[in-house]
């Protein structure tokens, strides 16, 4: 049964509803809790076996080892690099990389705030000595 | 005194940089309904501003191979043509500035000067989008021209003038009597056929096979670029604006005016009943896929003439039977 | 050209559309010969999206390349995971956890949904119908939403691993995505209604297109575009991987061939994908999400044939024992239905073409995997994966 204009139903309702676009950044929706965001790492459990750099598709992981045998490393961090897909959260056995659900917003206009270090101060400013 | 009076309604109010102006709000009111109709938020009221100033900034790149003359003058034409038309309506509830028996038909013939422009444009056969869409304006406009004509010729046989002035005044006056006196309710088929036809004449979906956006990339439009795809834009525009005007004046019972007569009335009663029509055309549009151009041919023919037909034989039987 | 009496028939002049056009989403050239407005002929030429995939993939490792992989197509990146996940684990001998698959198995028709209603808003926009676009691609914000709470990204959804998936399901997720379901179920019953009735759009699709069951056979085409011709092929259904053996899939066929057809197959699949979907969740298999999947695969080689959104979708791996792979090769659908385009497209008016171009849902990103070198010499080369990037560096000037 051939209708005229279908969708009346839709386009009348809608004159009554507000639109449906969300007005970002006005009006900013939480993220769920399990979105792939900036990584974080944690250098208090690293044992250093560097799985996380091994897989990581696109280089974005460095992981500066300054002493193995006192757990000393520094991560080196390229948010430009990284394509958020998540193996290394997935391959680090201790748990050290966790994906922030609230940090996505990542957009710059410079290239260095895109190199990010993670670690212990006293360990990070020994390697920008370097 | 005069002179200026008249140069000052040429050139600012209400013709002119006041039209212009008028046809771009008009143009931002359509993209607003349209994007409500379809749950979103739509431009921003200085949108269609913003795109006339940034379209007159830019180059105007002509294509090799034809005619610069022609390809730079003819939006000027169209625009000419669009605005001249707007001496004979009564734009902003106002009497027309120039009256004389006849220009019903100057003035429709003058809105259709704008899509002669386009086709004539559009011949430069390098460009095969732009040749292609000046086929389909062309073919178009032979469909809609005749029923459109034809319904805005209803009221003026029952009018029994060809003066839009008169014809103005007949409507107000049936008006006045009652609301049921309005066109719209005693010429409905009338009202049906005009404001489709309305669509046509400015391309609107569902007939905008001449500028099929994932077809032929903008048709005529697609060789234009800066000061003349402007031009064509604001011709487009001011035409939207005197087909509301004759359709809200004809069918829907006048403005009110009456010559030298200023008044916050008719000002509110020509934008209360144009944007009245615009809500209708948005709609219609929102509701319909594109039709091909032999289905806009098709449609016209088989059911646009012959509802016009059986309008007018209607109206002159009951002009036989009253007279 | 002349007519036997004399008249000059009409001009035959060639339209070119692409590589940049309105209605093509990614870059494609084709050329329709048009003598009026009637179509007589067409071709193609592809490789505007050629990124040299294949031949990255043999320098990456296992687990990088399924990264790479995914990126292949936006849309159906999640199905091309699978097919690689599927097929190395072929190889290396183990076999995901139920609760694994199941879960692969969601995502992929999660994804499919999301693939038709984005393919709806498209081909309503290639007629004109740009409010059918405008509500298809609001609801599919919805979809989007449960597979970004679900796995953590709208796009590029990256559910896989190797030997299972990432993220599981649970209570908040399955009572997210059964609502999202409801909402879509309804939406879906209107838009078939809309497709199925609406006289102006009902104008430009029934009737045109139609390629019969045998022209389909003979052009090799697959997916919705096949089954809407009523030939009854369905990886899903055929050769069930993942789970659905478990959770099996119903075939839905059509006979008319034409657009509109193909309209209500799509439709139609999507709410197959809704009834699996929820008896996914409802039947869950308990366990783990994934296995231990050595560093190193064995050697040999494998095929894994899956059923992306537009058809079937072909991996063929191989490995020699080492940490990469030696070649990994992809057959997607979209690379089987341009012949059925060119073919259905002679003798029908201008206006159809988009339509009918957009009908098989085309995929550019998926089909460019070759592009022939001529260097002018006439014999070809074979060229790694260095001398393919310094070309491209030198050939456009560009410094690393």
């Amino acid at each position: 049964m051939t209708k005229i204009g279908a969708m009346l139903g839709d386009v009348t309702r809608s004159l009554f509803q507000r639109p449906v676009t969300q007005r970002y950044p006005f009006e900013r929706r939480a993220a769920p809790q399990r979105l792939r965001g900036q990584l974080h790492w944690d250098p208090e459990k690293c044992t250093g076996c560097a799985l996380c750099n091994k897989d990581c598709p696109a280089n974005a992981i460095e992981l500066i080892t300054l002493d193995k045998a006192s757990k000393r490393f520094v991560m080196r961090y390229h948010i430009d690099r990284c394509t958020y897909c998540g193996q290394c959260a997935q391959n680090c056995r201790f748990k050290c990389i966790d994906m922030s659900s609230e940090e996505w917003e990542l957009a710059g206009l410079s290239r260095e705030p895109f190199t990010v270090y993670y670690g212990r101060d006293e360990d990070i400013q020994a390697v920008l000595a370097r | 005194m005069d002179i200026t009076r008249s140069l000052i309604a040429l050139l600012f109010f209400p013709g002119g940089l006041f039209l212009l102006l008028l046809g771009l709000a008009y143009e931002w009111v359509h993209r607003k309904l349209i994007a409500q109709l379809q749950n979103r938020i739509g431009p921003r009221w200085f949108q269609p501003l913003a795109d006339m100033l940034k379209l007159l900034s830019k180059e105007e790149i002509v294509p090799e191979g034809i005619h610069p003359l022609l390809f730079t003058s003819l939006p000027v034409v169209a625009l000419a043509g669009a605005l001249t038309a707007a001496l004979y309506v009564p734009l902003v509830g106002l009497a027309p500035a120039y009256s004389f028996p006849g220009d019903l038909i100057v003035t429709v013939y003058l809105l259709s000067l704008l899509t002669l422009c386009l086709g004539l444009a559009g011949s430069n056969p390098l460009s095969r989008f732009s040749l292609v869409g000046a086929t389909r304006t062309l073919t178009q406009l032979f469909s809609y021209e005749a029923p459109f004509l034809f319904a805005l010729l209803g009221p003026a046989i029952v009018a029994r003038s060809w003066q839009i002035s008169e014809i103005m005044a007949y409507t107000q006056a049936q008006g006045q009597q009652s609301l049921l006196g309005w066109l719209v309710f005693t010429q409905p088929v009338g009202f049906l056929v005009a404001l489709v036809g309305l669509m046509g004449k400015l391309e609107l979906p569902p007939f905008d096979a001449p500028e099929a956006e994932t077809e032929i990339v903008a048709g005529v439009l697609t060789e234009y670029s800066g000061r003349g795809l402007a031009l064509f834009r604001l011709a487009k525009n001011v035409e939207l604006v005197i087909g509301l005007t004759l359709i809200a004046a004809f069918y829907l019972g006048g403005f009110n005016s009456a010559p030298g007569a200023t008044g916050g009335l008719q000002v509110l009663l020509f934008f209360a009943k144009t944007l009245l029509l615009l809500f209708l055309l948005a709609g219609l549009q929102a509701l319909f896929a594109r039709l091909r151009i032999d289905q806009t041919v098709g449609l016209w023919w088989r059911f646009g003439a012959l509802l016009m037909l059986l309008q007018w034989f209607i109206l002159i039987v009951w002009r036989g039977m009253v007279a | 050209m002349q007519s036997p009496n004399g008249k000059e028939s009409q001009e035959r002049f060639v339209i070119p559309i692409g590589p940049q056009h309105p209605a093509l989403k990614e870059p494609g050239h084709f050329e329709f010969t048009v003598e009026g407005e009637i179509v007589v002929a067409a071709s193609a030429r592809l490789g505007y999206v050629h990124r040299g995939i294949e031949k990255a993939t043999e320098s990456r490792t296992w687990v990088q390349n399924l990264y790479l992989l995914e990126r292949i197509c936006g849309i159906c990146s999640h199905i091309h995971a699978t097919a690689y996940s599927l097929g190395v684990e072929q190889l290396a001998g183990v076999e995901a956890p139920p609760r694994a698959q199941a879960i692969r198995e969601l995502v992929a028709e999660l994804e499919r949904i999301h693939s038709h209603l984005l393919w709806l808003g498209v081909a309503a926009h290639e007629a004109g119908f740009d409010t059918l676009f405008m509500y298809t691609w609001r609801d599919r914000e919805t979809v989007m939403d449960l597979l970004k709470g679900l796995t953590g990204n709208r796009v590029n959804y990256s559910a896989n691993i190797l030997g299972g998936v990432k993220c599981d399901v649970d209570e908040a997720q399955a009572s997210a995505i059964y609502r999202g379901l409801d909402f879509l179920e309804r939406r879906a019953r209107h838009y078939l209604d809309v497709v199925t009735s609406d006289a102006a759009f009902l104008e430009r699709t029934r009737g045109i297109g139609v390629m019969t069951r045998e022209q389909a056979e003979t052009l090799g085409a697959v997916g919705p575009t096949a089954r809407a011709s009523g030939v009854p092929r369905d990886i899903r259904v055929e050769a069930p991987y993942a789970a659905y053996a478990d959770f099996p899939v119903h075939l839905i066929l059509d006979r008319a061939g034409d657009l509109e057809a193909r309209f209500v197959v799509r439709v139609k699949e999507m709410f197959e994908s809704f009834r699996v979907c929820r008896d996914i969740l409802d039947r869950l298999p308990p366990g783990e999400i994934s296995v231990r999947m050595p560093r190193r695969i064995k050697e040999g080689e494998t095929i894994s044939r899956v059923e992306a959104p537009r058809g079937e979708l072909f991996y063929f791996i191989k490995s020699n024992g080492g940490e990469s792979p030696e070649r990994i090769k992809v057959r997607t659908p979209s690379l089987c239905n341009w012949a059925s385009v060119l073919n259905t497209v002679v003798g029908h008016k201008l206006a159809d073409v988009p339509m009918i171009l957009v009908g098989i849902d085309p995929c550019f990103s998926c089909s460019d995997r070759m592009v022939v070198i001529r260097t002018g010499r006439g014999d070809p080369e074979v060229w790694t994966w260095e001398k393919l990037r310094r070309y491209g560096i030198e050939a456009h000037g560009h410094h690393t």
